[in-house]
């Protein structure tokens, strides 16, 4: 135990801790622009510097262990004066257009500009003007808003390992950009947003669809919403509730209110997903060719798989369509001559949680399906443009026919959720039975890998959940050199899966995405319906439009196909 | 000059028979200290990068010779290569280091072919590898954190310490970076009886006659070394540009202690010395504009600052700074210095806070 | 980080290629990224940081003018305009007959012989205007 002391307080900590961190258990919040908790410290911003007595210069928190006797104050004058300087020297070299910054209100720099009461621009505006790069679906990149706190480049390549981003040349000329500035289409970005999650400023935001769905609500079109499994756990944090509380019914009511006909829910789309990849799985088991099978909801990991793995993979990767395609598929065929309209007159709106996903209505094997993809955020955004009362509002149920879903449906949105559903309905299956025991435990929590080995009937299945990017490839080089000892993996490419999503209320603070999580569980344990092959929703579906699941029509409207794509 | 004096591996030789305990004892009782500008005690740190357990350790020789007006090291690998390379194998004999490294400094690599020669003439039936990686113009990879980032193909940026490359270093295991100089030292002081870490390389230039090396005694007076080199007329003493400035006092004796207390830092013995006829303001902005072309900026005050260092300078040279310019430009040089990341960062400004001191009469407001 | 046997020394493999093509060009740093099996951000993240490498062609000759404390204090400024005198360029520019490239540099410790200077890979030294101007014909 050292002891020590922050701003006149006697403080325990542990060997090893950083001061930051220790001051933040005693709620002293110092302020900081590039430590975050799950990358490596680098002690580039200085604005988490303080006092420590005896030492002449000032300390970065965020890399300093504390030490037996440190007396250490983290807002004395001297620290005060040194971030005030900090923040405008980063202010001179930045856009400050404010008002019209996607990030305005929510950008830290803002934040911590207003609480050092900074009103004057004292340094010489360096003018900044490039281009914004524009050319993703998913990312803008304004690197006028840029101040180089190089999370995106930590965590798109420590974490992802994706390497879409870097540093480029030395001193002031320093720019983040793709290889040789080319820009952020043609790099390998796999569009999973998590350098937006991070990005303290409006330098790296979501693509806008808000106006496109503005629009839309407003032409003569019939409009449908469908809401991914991990939005109602997530959606209520922009309204000022507290992390991990489920919203499911004021959500559909809210787009409801804002003009959207019909609001279907991506749960049932999920439920489908597992009734024809627990089909897909239980044949190339019984086979015992193509295994392991790897889960293909998340479409940021298609796009990893199909830039780096491809050749290696393809054989591997499930052909069922992701929860939202299989939903947009229906709406389009089915639903659209259920109401007797034209496909053309209706437009679908998905609220997701994913950035990826802006991307993956636009594949050429979906197109025409769902309209516009809007993030948790937007959706947040345009609610309260469209001043509606969330807190205020009454509890509305899903629409049918495409609205009911079970409890594995709602569980997608978590790491290990798509595993717990498909096995839910694979162990039924497979033994013949109802089985009561479905709360897969072994493969819940926050580690990047989780791997288990579930006995079903006769058959041992390994199987392995894992979230990252980086923790995912590891499995994949397993999977190309021919070790893989799975028979099923689940990938998700966002840290706690879709609720840590590049569309979601940025946080990579693991208590807020563990809070989401049992969110999405007790949503799960309440209902009495859950398992996807009990769905009667899905199951009607079935008989009265698609068939049996793996059937000729299943295959053409719920399944897809992948292809090798290039990048610089 | 002493250190000239050929060693032809007599250290070498009588190292092995030591071994490698003995020999960093020896050491330290000769007292050898760095020649890098931070006069750490050689075998001190070769005693600590020992003593941390790991599987492997490194030797790095630092050769990124960069500070303005110091050329002390190009001398000895040009003179005298093989006394540094008898002392890198010692290092990495004594700390138990199979690799060693070079970081020739990309301006050098005219004296490449010379040390490659004299590594293989020299290091014969040696498990000890040495193995030159060749800068590319940054200055900022002579810091001893940036060099390893620099070889493990990162940018060159420094990193935060603790923890120290003796514990952490090169790919994560126990690393001593020496300084070229130092190394060139290390036989001399295990063999010659005369031998004396007093006596130092004094890279003298600027506005003198006979600008050189010169190796001279710690605890010379200025003026001693003014009339060696033939100064003409000193107003001002630059040590580098990192070291800060003081103003020509000839009875002030030059060591680390009296430098310091005159807010400046002897650093690697580099004197640059100003004339009276010169302004003091010119040499600022030189030396502002050096330090905004070679900051890493992977830090904000730094990267930021010193442009607007170099700004205010301009502002002032063409008369249109106000008295709060001058003001600002105080307080930004001392939070520069005071929350820069790396030594770079926190000396950057050294000069500029002399100067307004010193010399404030130059530093005409509007 | 790399495993033990991977270890690669990037700034000398990037030395060699400067070498060879006079820049670094795109096609070379994708082969290296193959052959190293480090990804092209991270070899373009390093290569960006030195003044030594360039990605785009410069010209044949590159003249590196030194302008730290010592050659400034012995003529450096002079020598520097009398360059863009001769050649009709400024820094940081290369002539039309892509023969010369003109930039200054820091200190190239040859503060001993000042003004000072590298041609290429050559450190040049107490650079006069004659001297100079034969060595840009």
């Amino acid at each position: 135990m050292i002891k020590l002391k922050i701003n006149g307080e006697e403080v325990k900590a542990k060997e090893g801790e950083f001061i930051i961190d220790v001051a933040k258990k005693s709620s002293i919040n110092i302020p900081h622009l590039c430590y975050n908790e799950r990358l490596e410290r680098i002690g580039a911003c200085r604005l988490c510097v303080v006092e420590v007595k005896g030492m002449e210069k000032l300390q970065a928190s965020c890399c300093t262990q504390v030490r037996d006797g440190m007396d250490i104050n983290t807002h004395s004058p001297k620290v005060l004066d040194a971030r005030r300087l900090n923040i405008q020297l980063l202010l001179a070299n930045h856009d400050l257009n404010c008002t019209i910054c996607k990030e305005n209100l929510m950008c830290k720099v803002q934040k911590y500009a207003s609480e050092l009461m900074i009103e004057d621009s004292i340094f010489e505006d360096l003018e900044r003007n490039e281009p914004p790069d524009n050319s993703s679906v998913s990312i803008r990149r304004d690197n006028n808003k840029c101040i180089l706190c190089e999370q995106c480049v930590r965590i798109c390549n420590d974490v992802q390992t994706v390497y879409a981003i870097g540093m480029a040349h030395r001193g002031v000329g320093t720019r983040i950009t793709p290889n040789f500035n080319h820009n952020m289409k043609e790099s390998s970005c796999i569009n999973c947003g998590q350098c937006v999650v991070a990005c303290p400023t409006g330098a790296l935001t979501e693509k806008s669809d808000v106006q496109g769905v503005i629009d839309a609500l407003n032409s003569d079109k019939f409009l449908i919403a469908q809401t991914a499994p991990s939005i109602r756990a997530t959606l209520g944090e922009l309204f000022g509730l507290p992390a991990g509380t489920p919203v499911t019914e004021k959500m559909v009511t809210a787009l409801k209110q804002i003009g959207f006909d019909k609001v279907f829910d991506t749960d049932l789309g999920a439920d489908i997903t597992i009734i024809e990849e627990a089909t897909e799985f239980i044949k190339r088991l019984k086979e015992n060719k193509n295994l392991p099978l790897i889960t293909t909801c998340c479409p940021a990991w298609i796009k990893f798989g199909e830039q780096f793995y491809y050749n290696e993979l393809n054989k591997n990767m499930s052909t069922c369509r992701s929860p939202q395609a299989i939903l947009a598929s229906l709406v389009k065929t089915y639903y659209a001559k259920k109401i007797n309209k034209d496909p053309k007159d209706i437009i679908l709106v998905d609220i997701m949680p994913c950035t990826a996903k802006k991307y993956e209505i636009l594949r050429p094997e979906f197109n025409g399906e769902a309209d516009f993809v809007l993030t948790t955020v937007e959706l947040a955004k345009l609610l309260k443009e469209l001043n509606v009362d969330f807190l205020k509002l009454e509890d509305s149920e899903f629409d049918n026919p495409l609205g009911a879903s079970s409890g594995a449906g709602d569980i997608f949105g978590r790491t290990g959720g798509v595993m717990e559903a498909a096995l839910r309905t694979a162990a039924d299956w497979l033994t013949k039975k109802d089985l009561k025991a479905i709360d897969y435990h072994s493969i819940r929590g926050m580690d990047e890998i989780k791997e288990a080995e579930i006995k079903i009937g006769k058959d041992k299945i390994k199987i392995c959940v894992v979230h990252t990017m980086g923790a995912a490839r590891k499995l994949l080089d397993q999977i190309k050199e021919g070790k893989s000892p799975y028979h099923f993996i689940e990938i998700m490419a966002c840290y706690g899966g879709c609720i840590g999503g590049g569309g979601q209320p940025p946080s990579h603070n693991k208590e807020i995405l563990k809070k989401r999580i049992n969110a999405l569980i007790k949503v799960d344990e309440k209902k009495k319906l859950r398992k996807s092959h009990k769905n009667p929703a899905a199951t009607k579906l079935y008989k009265e439009y698609l068939g049996k699941p793996g059937s000729e029509k299943a295959h053409k409207l719920l399944h897809t196909k992948y292809s090798k794509k290039g990048y610089v | 000059m002493k250190i000239l004096e050929k060693s032809s591996l007599q250290a070498w030789k009588k190292v092995k028979k030591l071994g490698p305990d003995k020999t960093i004892a020896l050491l330290k009782k000769k007292g050898l200290t760095g020649r890098g500008g931070a006069g750490f005690s050689t075998g001190l740190k070769w005693e600590l990068t020992r003593k941390t357990k790991a599987d492997e350790r490194f030797i790095i020789c630092n050769a990124d010779e960069g500070e303005p007006g110091t050329f002390k090291d190009k001398l000895l690998l040009e003179e005298a290569p093989e006394n540094i390379i008898e002392g890198i194998l010692i290092a990495a004999y004594c700390i138990k280091a199979k690799q060693a490294y070079i970081y020739l400094r990309g301006e050098y690599i005219s004296l490449k072919q010379k040390l490659e020669s004299t590594i293989s003439n020299l290091v014969r039936n040696s498990k000890i590898k040495i193995d030159i990686i060749q800068g590319a113009g940054a200055y900022i990879c002579g810091d001893e954190t940036a060099i390893i980032s620099s070889i493990e193909n990162k940018r060159g940026y420094p990193h935060f310490k603790p923890p120290y490359p003796p514990q952490k270093g090169l790919y994560g295991k126990p690393t001593v970076i020496n300084n070229v100089e130092t190394l060139a030292n290390v036989p001399l002081a295990l063999t010659k009886k005369d031998w004396s870490d007093n006596l130092r390389l004094f890279s003298i230039s600027g506005d003198v006659s006979k600008p050189g090396v010169y190796e001279l005694k710690i605890n010379s007076k200025l003026g001693q070394i003014a009339k060696l080199a033939k100064a003409k007329s000193p107003k001002a003493v630059y040590f580098g540009a990192a070291g800060g400035l003081i103003p020509y006092k000839p009875n002030l004796i030059i060591n680390s202690e009296n430098i310091c207390k005159e807010e400046a830092s002897l650093g690697s013995c580099s004197l640059i010395f100003v004339s009276k006829s010169r302004n003091i303001l010119d040499l600022a902005l030189n030396i502002s504009q050096f330090f905004k072309h070679e900051s890493c900026g992977k830090c904000t005050p730094c990267r930021e600052g010193n442009v607007h260092v170099l700004k205010l300078l301009e502002k002032i040279k063409t008369n249109q700074a106000s008295k709060q310019d001058i003001e600002l430009l105080e307080k930004l040089s001392k939070t520069i210095r005071d929350t820069a990341l790396c030594g770079l960062g926190q000396s950057c400004t050294n000069h500029v806070l002399t100067a307004l001191n010193q010399f404030n009469k130059e530093f005409k407001t509007k | 980080m790399q495993k033990k046997e991977d270890r690669t020394y990037l700034l000398n493999q990037l030395r060699a290629i400067q070498n060879k093509h006079n820049s670094l060009p795109e096609k070379e740093i994708r082969s290296l990224s193959k052959k190293t099996n480090i990804p092209v951000v991270k070899i373009y993240e390093a290569a960006s940081f030195y003044t030594q490498f360039n990605f785009k062609k410069k010209g044949k000759n590159t003249i590196r003018i030194c302008n730290s404390p010592s050659c400034y204090l012995n003529g450096s400024l002079n020598i520097i305009n009398e360059a863009k005198k001769l050649l009709k360029i400024d820094v940081n520019e290369t002539t039309k007959n892509k023969k010369f490239s003109l930039e200054l540099t820091s200190c190239i410790g040859c503060c001993n012989n000042p003004p000072a200077l590298m041609l290429n890979d050559e450190l040049i030294t107490n650079i006069t205007k004659p001297k100079l101007k034969k060595m840009l014909k």
